[in-house]
């Protein structure tokens, strides 16, 4: 029986009025006096080419012109959009081997879209109209889409430091052999009786955030260059921008916006360099950088996309022996995030089943794609999609029940996670796996379906998934928190970390309101700017409430503490004989001893001497918190997805009827906010598998950067949805909280492909299984019964 | 570029304006009168994130619209649902329902709900989605929306009490 009274309930949002009547002021709503408008001219019609001739000259003429800028205008130093190169030791960086291969101009395309040179004008469509009259002349180069074209010995390097075009592969020191794993998986393989083992492709997805990036700039007239973005992490930001332009950061200043969307596309930099750029050829003049959708599809990064090749062993009574596995990621042009998703796809296929042996080799390569980087799920839908369907071939061939053999041989309290030697705290997979194969009926399904016939057919799958809570060891996990209270009692908390959307900040105030025993509306959060809050890594790898609630948890209990002294030394009790419910602080074997915190908070701000006694009135000092916390752990987050689809194999449309997200989440702060989390992360996750990916032709110019033309999942495509939260609060996260911000989009992946091979007795390795994918496997391979398979039954 | 001189009410105000016959309603309403609870989200009339509610509970993109056209028309956005400071019946199920979490579609998603709300007081889960294919969420899978949709429904105020066709009623 938990005894919290706000932590656990479904308080309303934080932002949610401001946002139903538009209030709420993205970047873009921002409006400042005298403000310029800034236009980044793109090469759009090449993917691969040098600027041989760039005239700005009828450009600087057109009307409304302020300023052109072209590569020689702007400082001439290189950034990695990215932040993983903050996040870790300068000696694990050089091991990474981190670059800074980005420009904010180029001469050298690498990718469509990439940064010609700037106008500022003053109004859009002025700065829109001169954009149109810069003439620039390109020399095209060969394009490379795969890994496979740029690592040929004759492609042009994309960048010195790196040769053959391979971005990154997983580092010799801390990898031997490039690989993470152990074991001796070529000696487990002969040992196995039965062997799966394919190629898979897994796509290139976009957020599709639905606020378009936009920026704000301006040098004001003490050289501070203030930057107003709608990034996941300011502080990081404001530390990249300072060391772009050279700057100590105390001039620069942050100032997050309302975040409209995230899923990892604002995680790190994307315009600010080209907006403060802007902003420092006209000081005093703010500068707003708006960009058109078109133009956010392919100047933002997206998913990894690559190949995928995996092999597992088992023994015949299902035992698994080995998994041997290499993928392969697509980057796009530049470096940014080469070493992340190389790493994690591996680290989540170590941390979810007993694999004696295991070799998982990484390695990202130069293509000219648009670029990628980090997307919600961070490598963990690409191994989802592979693993989980090479294990339910496995369990075809075996005849064992997926269910089954999944609660026999995942991971769990006390094995290693997806770190070598940071072991489950918690695990509630099993529980995720018996509530999901009860909501959807899965044995009795599993029965039906074995033996089929007609044109429509169904078919239930399952899949499991391991996630994080934070990043540490192998990222830094740092948050700053500051809390205050008010003469009045009520509390003010600054912390850095933005609030995306997902309701963190709401769940944050939930934790300190409990945490100090005050009301839930006598408490604020804000993320302030870069200049007064303190240090925070930033909204990414699930971490907000885990790592930032622990932070705020830490911070309140030292206020709590400092308020339990003051009435101790009152009430003439140990302060740990005091409780606080609703800002009554009272001894708890004797309620009745009591003083309002009011009292104390009043007497500490306003302390007065009295003239005639020359008696001081309570305690003096205003009661500030403060802890610059790191996390000890990274508690994984469980989920189990289970599937229900319908394939019509004429047409080869895969219709999904019901997703059931089960999910092992710790303890839910805000359940209401967690269950949009693991709903949103369905629709995204049904994308991945069924419908969502980047085409490029032949040139790397993308064909579908609209939401015509690339399909997500609309409100009549969704399945009826369950979402489960199984509750067994982590010994380490605050209140027991696990994360949920990514993970729910994970598992829906390997469900769904699972569940129609359960339908047509077909695997199909190439995501997204469009119905082309769908016909052209039943053309080759036949509609089967899965009861058919070999010992499945 | 030509130029022509409009009336639009707008949330009950009556704006005397003069615009460029190539400005669409989206550019109008957040360029030139300052009211950005209008939000771009494409530009092509695909994510709904622009739209607004004409008198008839017409619910329309105004990226693709162009302002030279509107001409005496009435226009109520996310802001003139309610009085200043208040939310209406739509907006407190959004609310409610906590079908709301960047944000950024929101504006759209409850003008849309008064819209299908106007000519059908009780609609099915299945009319609620379709009514809003053309608004796009990335955040929350429509599941809580579709309950907030479900919810507005059923705490709209009777017509009579109502006043104006779409309901701009505070519930509160």
């Amino acid at each position: 029986m938990n005894r919290e009274t706000i932590v656990g309930t479904s308080a309303p949002r934080v932002d949610v009025r401001d946002k139903a009547t538009g209030q709420a002021l993205y970047a873009a709503d921002i409006d400042l006096p005298g403000m310029l408008y800034g236009k980044v001219v793109r090469c759009w019609e090449h993917a691969h080419a040098r600027v041989v001739r760039l005239d700005l000259s009828a450009a600087a003429k057109s009307p409304g012109v302020v300023r052109v800028l072209g590569p020689q205008d702007v400082t001439a130093n290189r950034y990695n959009s990215s932040v993983l190169d903050l996040m870790v030791s300068e000696q694990m960086h050089d091991m990474l081997g981190d670059i800074e291969d980005q420009r904010i101009f180029t001469d050298h395309v690498k990718f469509q879209g990439d940064a010609i040179c700037g106008i500022i004008a003053k109004s859009e469509e002025a700065a829109e109209r001169a954009a149109a009259k810069v003439i620039v002349e390109y020399e095209p180069l060969p394009v490379y889409l795969t890994a496979d074209a740029s690592k040929q010995p004759d492609a042009i390097r994309f960048t010195p430091e790196k040769p053959g075009n391979l971005a990154f592969q997983l580092p010799e020191p801390m990898f031997p052999g490039h690989a993470l794993g152990g074991g001796d998986v070529e000696a487990a393989m002969r040992d196995a009786d039965l062997v799966v083992e394919d190629v898979f492709y897994v796509p290139k997805q976009k957020q599709c955030q639905m606020e378009p990036h936009a920026y704000i700039a301006k040098l004001d007239s003490t050289g501070r260059l203030n930057c107003w973005t709608s990034s996941q992490m300011p502080k990081l930001v404001q530390a990249k921008l300072a060391k772009l332009f050279g700057l100590p950061m105390s001039l620069v200043k942050v100032t997050p916006t309302v975040i409209g969307g995230g899923f990892g596309t604002r995680l790190g930099l994307i315009s600010e360099p080209q907006a403060c750029a802007m902003a420092m050829s006209v000081p005093g003049h703010a500068v707003k950088l708006l960009t058109l959708r078109e133009e956010d599809w392919v100047i933002s990064p997206s998913r990894h996309p690559g190949k995928y090749w995996m092999k597992i062993g088992f023994r015949k009574d299902g035992t698994p022996l080995a998994c041997d596995a290499r993928f392969e990621n697509y980057k796009g042009g530049y470096y940014l995030d080469a070493s992340g998703t190389a790493f994690t796809a591996g680290a989540w296929l170590g941390g979810m089943y007993k694999f004696p042996a295991l070799r998982y080799k990484g390695e990202s390569y130069f293509t000219n794609q648009g670029l990628t980087g980090a997307y919600r799920g961070y490598g963990n839908p690409q191994t989802n999609f592979v693993l989980e369907q090479l294990i339910d071939r496995a369990c075809a061939q075996m005849g064992a029940d997926p269910v089954e053999w999944r609660k026999q041989w995942h991971k769990g309290v006390g094995d290693d996670g997806w770190c070598p030697g940071v072991t489950y705290p918690s695990c509630a997979l099993d529980e995720c796996l018996d509530r999901g194969a009860a909501a959807i009926g899965w044995s009795e399904k599993r029965r039906q379906y074995a033996h089929q016939s007609g044109t429509v057919r169904r078919g239930v799958g399952v899949a499991v998934m391991n996630h994080t809570s934070g990043a540490m060891p192998m990222l830094l996990e740092h948050t700053a928190c500051t809390v205050k209270l008010n003469e009045d009692a009520t509390a003010e908390i600054l912390f850095a970390c933005s609030d995306m959307g997902q309701g963190s900040h709401t769940a944050l105030k939930q934790i300190a309101a409990e945490t100090l025993g005050f009301p839930f509306d006598h408490v604020q959060l804000s993320s302030g700017t870069s200049d007064v809050a303190g240090f925070d890594i930033g909204a990414h790898a699930s971490r907000t409430i885990y790592v930032g609630g622990a932070a705020v948890k830490k911070a309140c209990e030292d206020v709590r503490r400092q308020l339990l002294e003051r009435a101790g030394r009152h009430l003439q009790v140990s302060p740990d004989e005091l409780d606080i419910r609703d800002k009554r602080i009272f001894v708890k074997a004797d309620p009745a001893r009591a003083i309002e915190a009011e009292t104390i908070t009043r007497a500490g701000v306003y302390h007065f001497i009295d003239p005639a006694t020359g008696q001081a009135g309570g305690e003096p000092g205003q009661i500030q918190g403060y802890v610059s916390f790191f996390a000890p752990h990274n508690s994984p987050p469980f989920g189990a997805s289970f599937a229900e689809v319908e394939v019509d194999t004429e047409t080869g449309e895969v219709r999904v009827l019901e997703l059931v997200n089960a999910h092992d989440i710790g303890r839910a702060i805000n359940p209401a906010a967690v269950e949009g989390q693991l709903e949103g992360g369905i629709q995204q996750g049904l994308g991945f598998v069924l419908s969502e990916e980047m085409y490029y032709d032949g040139n790397g110019r993308i064909l579908n950067n609209s939401f015509t033309d690339y399909k997500m999942f609309g409100p009549s495509d969704m399945p009826k949805i369950t979402t489960i939260l199984v509750e067994d609060p982590d010994p380490v996260g605050p209140f027991g909280a696990k994360s949920v911000g990514e993970s729910g989009l994970v598992s829906p992946v390997g469900a769904v492909a699972n569940a129609i091979f359960n339908a047509i007795g077909i695997q199909f390795t190439e995501a997204p299984i469009t119905p082309e994918k769908v016909l052209k496997g039943i053309l080759e391979q036949g509609v089967r019964d899965y009861g058919s398979i070999g010992g499945a039954h | 570029m030509k130029n022509r001189d409009i009336t639009l009410h707008i949330n009950g105000e009556e704006c005397r304006l003069n615009v460029a016959v190539n400005r669409t309603l989206l550019e109008v309403l957040r360029d030139q009168l300052g009211m950005t609870e209008t939000k771009y989200g494409c530009g092509t009339g695909e994510c709904g994130a622009c739209t607004v509610l004409l008198e008839d509970g017409k619910a329309i993109n105004s990226c693709l619209t162009l302002a030279a056209t509107m001409d005496g028309k009435r226009i109520t956005t996310a802001a003139g649902l309610s009085d200043f400071g208040r939310v209406n019946h739509i907006q407190q199920a959004f609310i409610d329902e906590a079908a709301i979490q960047c944000g950024y579609c929101t504006p759209g998603m409850v003008l849309k709900t008064a819209s299908l709300l106007a000519t059908n007081r009780d609609p099915s889960d299945e009319e609620i989605r379709h009514a809003l294919e053309g608004n796009i969420c990335r955040c929350t899978g429509y599941e809580k929306i579709v309950k907030a949709v479900r919810k507005a429904a059923r705490t709209m105020p009777a017509p009579a009490a109502c006043g104006a066709e779409t309901c701009t009623e505070v519930a509160q």
